[in-house]
């Protein structure tokens, strides 16, 4: 599902060039749900951006869901991500202007498309959620928790191979965001879908598979000795 | 959900810059629609209602200009008044020596009006209704018919009036009695618009007004009311808009004595000096005499006897009016340079009020692109909302348009003799408001390339 070799981003900061993220080696099998953790700026939501495609790396190979996407084009990559990858972040990122189910439409449009099918789908998705009663709202009208479980329903819109999340319960309360979480696993593991999650909290680090500290991927760096493996 | 609803809502979130944004362009199509559809429409209406007038004999100390538009058009006050004896002349056939065969000569007096409307009051013979011919017809009525006061009935009532006005003058004891007016006479007919505003039928009766209503020294002239006999067919000229009653009816109005006879005063002579001068039907006062030459030489010969003729001239529409419409022409040009550059500027302000929210909507740009968008659908969301914009304004511009003509449509008939038909549309109208969408879009080219190329890691780490 995701490989990744010798893989280095760095960005210039005046006159330094500074290494935002290295990988000498990551592989994560299908149906994997995985923890990204490390010390801030050890690259993490840097990784994840160059497996969503949205950032290319300076170096290295990159293959995500069966594709080399450090080789494709930006257009190619957003096609890639639009169709394969569904991402949720700790902003949850929702468009305010629109109601839960646009939300959810959204993804698809810039996905597989919104056409046909896709309501039904958003529909049912939300459903699942237990927002059925919530649809027509608009983010500002929901609670942090409703509004994480629209977010993750626009990460699946399209049915993604892969759920790329950044620090998903960092803006909610731990009960509400157990729940969250619970709830994406679950439909994770029901679709056998990879999920690869960043986190600084161990507990939620836990409850996945397998944790990845990104210190131990890197030759110049120290583990945070927050336990896990490569 | 498609990418025009992202656009639509994001107008609609900026809802207030938006409305100002798009009131540039209603005001700027609306300007640009108006004066098109006022050069259009009063080329059409001009050009159409030419038909019939051949020539138009009026005063010689008019301008030619005046003669057509006051005639033909019911543009400003009668410029002044010619003889009976030049109508006498043409419907002779014969105008200062020469043969000119006309088809008809059919004299006109005007001056008074109807209701608030000012629906000018011309008097006239039947043969307004007989043989007058417009595309090849005469006058179709929708109701009723014509009245009946031919050429014969004027001269004999003239004469009688010009005896009686003799005998005042002159101070002499005849036996000449002023003509009555009486209810043969006592009748008219209407154009369609008339019919329409005023809501008349057959039977109803109309008091024609001295002058203009509301204007100093205007007076009704009850004796002078008139049944509506008939009701002429839309003609979309502005014969629609006219009343005909008979030249008798007019000549016999109350206080219209002193300036039924034309009394040439000779040169270095006081007008005194004429005042008890006997005088005869043929210097009874016209306005105008509509006239068909028959041929190319008729109409020529028209031309050179009136040019030598002290007291009339000959106007030719089919020459004025072109001329006319040219200038206007001219105008409408210069107005529309103006709307263009409102347009211009409205244009710029599109560019400039998405611009501004670009920095704004770099995040909702960048989950856009998380969510796998690519730089042209960013770069189409932001033309289309743009070019949605305008072609909102410019929509709205073209209805307001119409509304203005439904709602300026008399002022201007009463400016310019031309009737503002507000439904009607051209083709021209769907031109402008895709080339206003069109030239919103290319407004929008700008701030969509910055939204395109907006960084997405940056920008959503900014929002972190």
């Amino acid at each position: 599902m995701i490989r990744l070799r010798d893989v280095v981003k760095s960005y210039r900061q005046g006159d330094r060039e500074v290494v935002a993220c290295a990988v000498d080696a990551l592989e994560i099998g299908a149906g994997e749900q995985v923890a990204l953790i490390g010390r801030s700026g050890t690259g993490k939501t840097t990784l994840l951006h160059i497996l969503a495609g949205i950032l290319k790396p300076d170096r290295g190979e990159v293959e995500v869901v069966g594709q080399r996407v450090d080789e494709l084009s930006e257009g190619a990559r957003d096609c890639h991500r639009g169709r394969h990858i569904g991402m949720v972040y700790q902003t949850f990122n929702l468009l305010q202007p629109f109601t839960a189910v646009e939300n959810v439409l959204l993804g698809a449009l810039f996905g597989k498309g919104a056409g046909g099918g896709a309501k039904l789908r958003a529909v049912d998705l939300l459903e699942r959620v237990g927002l059925a009663d919530r649809m027509h709202h608009r983010p500002s009208e929901l609670s942090v928790g409703q509004v994480q479980r629209v977010a993750i329903c626009r990460a699946l819109i399209n049915d993604p191979e892969l759920v790329l999340m950044d620090e998903p319960l960092g803006n909610q309360d731990k009960t509400t965001g157990n729940q969250v979480l619970d709830l994406l696993l679950q439909i994770a593991s029901d679709d056998n879908k990879t999920v690869v999650m960043v986190t600084h909290d161990p507990e939620s680090a836990a409850r996945m598979q397998r944790t990845v500290d990104l210190a131990t991927l890197r030759a110049d760096l120290e583990p945070t000795g927050a336990g896990g493996e490569a | 959900m498609r990418l025009a609803s992202i656009s639509l809502r994001n107008l609609r979130i900026r809802a207030v810059a938006s409305g100002l944004t798009a009131l540039a362009i209603v005001v700027a199509t609306g300007l640009y629609a108006a004066i098109l559809m006022m050069a259009e429409q009063t080329e059409e209406r001009y050009k159409g209602s030419v038909g019939g007038f051949g020539a138009v004999v009026g005063p010689k100390d008019a301008s030619q200009l005046e003669i057509v538009l006051n005639t033909i058009f019911n543009i400003g006050d009668a410029p002044g008044l010619i003889k009976l004896s030049a109508c006498r002349d043409i419907r002779a056939n014969r105008v200062g020596g020469r043969r000119t065969p006309v088809h008809y000569a059919i004299p006109q007096a005007r001056g008074d009006s109807v209701s608030s409307y000012n629906f000018p009051v011309v008097a006239t013979i039947d043969e307004m209704f007989s043989k007058f011919k417009r595309g090849g017809s005469t006058l179709p009525f929708a109701e009723g018919r014509a009245f009946e006061f031919s050429w014969d009935d004027l001269i004999e009532l003239g004469k009688g009036l010009a005896a009686w006005e003799t005998d005042r003058r002159t101070g002499e004891d005849t036996g000449a009695e002023r003509p009555l007016l009486n209810d043969k006479i006592r009748e008219c007919v209407i154009g369609h618009r008339v019919k329409q505003k005023l809501g008349l039928g057959l039977g109803d009766v109309v008091t024609p007004v001295h002058g203009k209503a509301g204007e100093p020294g205007a007076h009704d002239h009850p004796e002078a009311a008139c049944k509506i006999v008939g009701i002429l067919a839309p003609t979309n000229s502005p014969l629609d808009s006219t009343i005909f009653l008979p030249l008798g009816t007019h000549l016999l109005i109350d206080g219209h004595e002193g300036g039924v006879f034309l009394v040439d005063v000779p040169a270095g002579k006081n007008p005194d000096s004429v005042k008890n001068d006997p005088v005869n039907v043929w210097q009874i006062g016209l306005t105008a005499v509509l006239v068909d030459p028959k041929d190319h030489f008729g109409a020529q010969f028209l031309r050179t006897s009136f040019q030598r003729r002290p007291d009339a001239q000959v106007s030719w529409p089919a020459t004025i009016v072109p001329a006319f419409l040219r200038d206007i022409g001219n105008v409408a040009e210069a107005l529309m340079i103006v709307a263009w550059l409102v347009l211009f500027g409205a244009g710029l302000s599109i560019s400039a009020v998405i611009y501004n929210t670009m920095n704004e909507r770099r995040r909702e740009i960048a989950i856009m692109r998380s969510l796998g968008a690519r730089r042209t659908q960013i770069f189409a969301i932001i033309v289309l909302e743009a070019g949605l914009l305008s072609f909102l304004g410019s929509l709205l511009g073209v209805i307001v348009c119409h509304f203005a003509a439904l709602g300026l449509g008399e002022l201007v008939e009463d400016r310019t003799g031309v009737y503002l038909e507000w439904l009607q549309f051209g083709l021209w109208e769907l031109w402008l408001v895709l080339g206003v969408t069109g030239i919103g879009a290319i407004a929008g080219l700008l701030p969509a390339v910055k939204g395109s190329l907006t960084q997405v890691g940056d920008s959503l780490a900014q929002s972190y």
